[in-house]
């Protein structure tokens, strides 16, 4: 079958490719990285500063006070707030797209409050909340909902008509229209809404915790802030962007496994 | 059904599209046409003069203003529930996160016949179309002829009574068009299928059919049937006999008598 071929090479190919797309990226990390420890030597900048990666690295992996731990909680809100957040917001998109009345009622509201910015948002919602992780939780869940609610409306209605018309000379039901042709048709939408929920679910976790926390990387920021500690400072921040590329790279992941089929996936397996 | 009254026919239907704002359309103007089991007829006629409403309305797609359908004595929309209608649109519209067998498998899938069986037979209508190989594949990852022949086997999954087919090689090269051409003809006369089919070529229409339906626009009406006469089974270089071009010419001149050029 040249299908399977054709699409097997392909991927070899595009593992290929991919390796070849990263190496100047990976070569300037390294001669930055080389070149930022020889300055900080060379100049003998203090630390408070600019701080050498040698001694950032030095900071991160510290089992004192481990980082690790702080990266688990802030990891934890961001994901739980994701989760409940894309929750609501998918359920919200699946209103307004069969509820264009309902639509045109709530959306400004939902815009609005998505113009809302983060930390003026979040000290009303802790004090909802309280203290604990929950409202740190609650936080990235109202920000991490609107993304998906626009992008699951706007992919639903996105079903090609003529599709439409072969359900419906085939007499499908209701719900065999929505989970086998809507639904199928809105997931490269749902996951560029999902992508960006989780960017910002990092985000408004790390940014609650500035609000009050007693842990979390979001929290060894503002401590390492207070008592000037750089090399924690630097660690936390690179900590916090790790997380984000990991939880990004574990949507994208599940993209390529769910939609296979679509444009920029080359897979047949 | 006696063996006179036909399977599908349409008597005095009239399709009106309101104009929203300017003056409303009348697509359709008391048409009646009888068509028999195991007929191929052809509707042909310039953009606007209503064939591919015509099909829609026997499909349930559109419902008439006036006037009456019946396939087998019955009315569309209770057919289309029975899954006795099979329609193959211009744009293959297969669904692009499916297999290509699980696309032609789709309309039993709804009917909820049961998975093992609804992949044999839709792996037997592969064969069928002539693409058995492609089970598997994406369907972004096939030509559009091959696109075409997945849409046709998904129309016959069900078996349908009867099958509409609007322009389903219209956005093909003549090449793959005349292939497709030969093998509809082909499994057409094996399965004993009826065929309607809209087309914009009086060539693919004398080709394929028993009946070609000439039909002329503004409002959209029938101006004449022309019974072709050519002998079964139909093959190419039929085109270059004496008959099949009389034919032709005589379609083409009736296009052009109706065809009213000043409403543009």
């Amino acid at each position: 079958m040249t299908a399977h071929t054709d699409a097997m090479s392909g991927m070899r190919m595009g593992l290929a490719n991919a390796l070849a797309a990263a190496m100047p990226c990976l070569i300037t990390t390294v001669i930055v990285l080389v070149a930022w420890e020889v300055a900080v030597e060379v100049t003998g900048v203090p630390a408070y500063i600019i701080p050498a990666p040698s001694r950032i690295w030095a900071a991160l992996i510290s089992g004192n006070a481990s980082l690790g731990y702080h990266t688990a909680i802030t990891a934890f809100e961001a994901l739980a707030g994701f989760v409940i957040g894309s929750a609501f917001g998918a359920l919200l998109g699946i209103v307004f797209a069969y509820s264009p009345l309902v639509a045109r009622s709530l959306m400004p509201y939902v815009i609005a409050s998505n113009t809302i910015p983060v930390v003026a948002i979040a000290p009303i919602i802790m004090l909802w909340f309280g203290s604990g992780i929950g409202a740190k939780v609650a936080v990235t869940a109202f920000l991490s909902f609107f993304p998906l609610a626009l992008n699951m409306m706007k992919g639903l209605q996105s079903y090609d008509r003529t599709v439409m018309e072969v359900f419906h000379v085939a007499a499908a039901t209701p719900l065999q229209r929505f989970f086998k042709m809507r639904l199928p048709s809105a997931l490269p939408y749902v996951f560029v809404g999902l992508k960006l929920n989780v960017t910002f679910s990092v985000i408004g976790a790390i940014v609650s915790e500035f609000v009050q926390s007693d842990r979390g990387l979001g929290f060894v920021i503002m401590t390492a802030y207070r008592t000037l500690n750089m090399p924690r400072l630097w660690a936390a921040m690179l900590a916090s962007a790790l997380l984000g590329i990991l939880l990004f790279v574990l949507v994208a992941a599940a993209e390529r496994w769910l939609i296979p089929w679509h444009s920029s996936m080359r897979d047949n397996s | 059904m006696t063996a006179t009254s036909p399977l599908l026919s349409f008597s005095g239907i009239d399709v009106v599209f309101p104009g929203g704002g300017t003056a409303a359309v009348t697509a359709l103007k008391n048409i009646s046409l009888d068509i028999k089991a195991g007929e191929f007829v052809s509707l042909i006629g310039p953009s606007g003069c209503g064939k591919s409403t015509l099909l829609r309305v026997a499909a349930d797609l559109i419902g008439p203003s006036a006037g009456v359908v019946r396939i087998d004595g019955r009315p569309p929309d209770e057919m289309r529930r029975q899954r006795e209608i099979g329609f193959v649109f211009q744009d293959a519209a297969l669904l692009e996160w499916r297999r290509i067998l699980a696309n032609v498998a789709l309309p039993l899938e709804l009917q909820g016949v049961a998975r093992d069986e609804r992949l044999a037979r839709a792996r037997a209508l592969l064969d069928l179309v002539g693409i058995a190989g492609f089970e598997n594949a994406w369907p972004r990852q096939l030509s559009g002829g091959m696109r075409q022949r997945a849409a046709i086997a998904r129309a016959m999954s069900t078996s349908p009574r009867v099958m509409l087919m609007d322009e389903p090689f219209g956005a093909l090269d003549q090449i793959t068009r005349d292939r497709l051409n030969l093998e509809l003809s082909r499994i057409a006369e094996r399965e004993a299928m009826t065929v309607v089919f809209v087309t914009h070529s009086i060539q693919e229409a004398v080709f394929l059919s028993d009946r070609v339906v000439v039909m002329t626009p503004r409002p959209g009406r029938i101006t004449r049937v022309i019974d072709v006469d050519l002998p079964h089974p139909r093959q190419l270089d039929m085109r270059g006999t004496e008959r099949f071009i009389e034919l032709c010419q005589l379609g083409e001149r009736l296009l052009s008598e109706g065809f009213d050029d000043s409403a543009h």
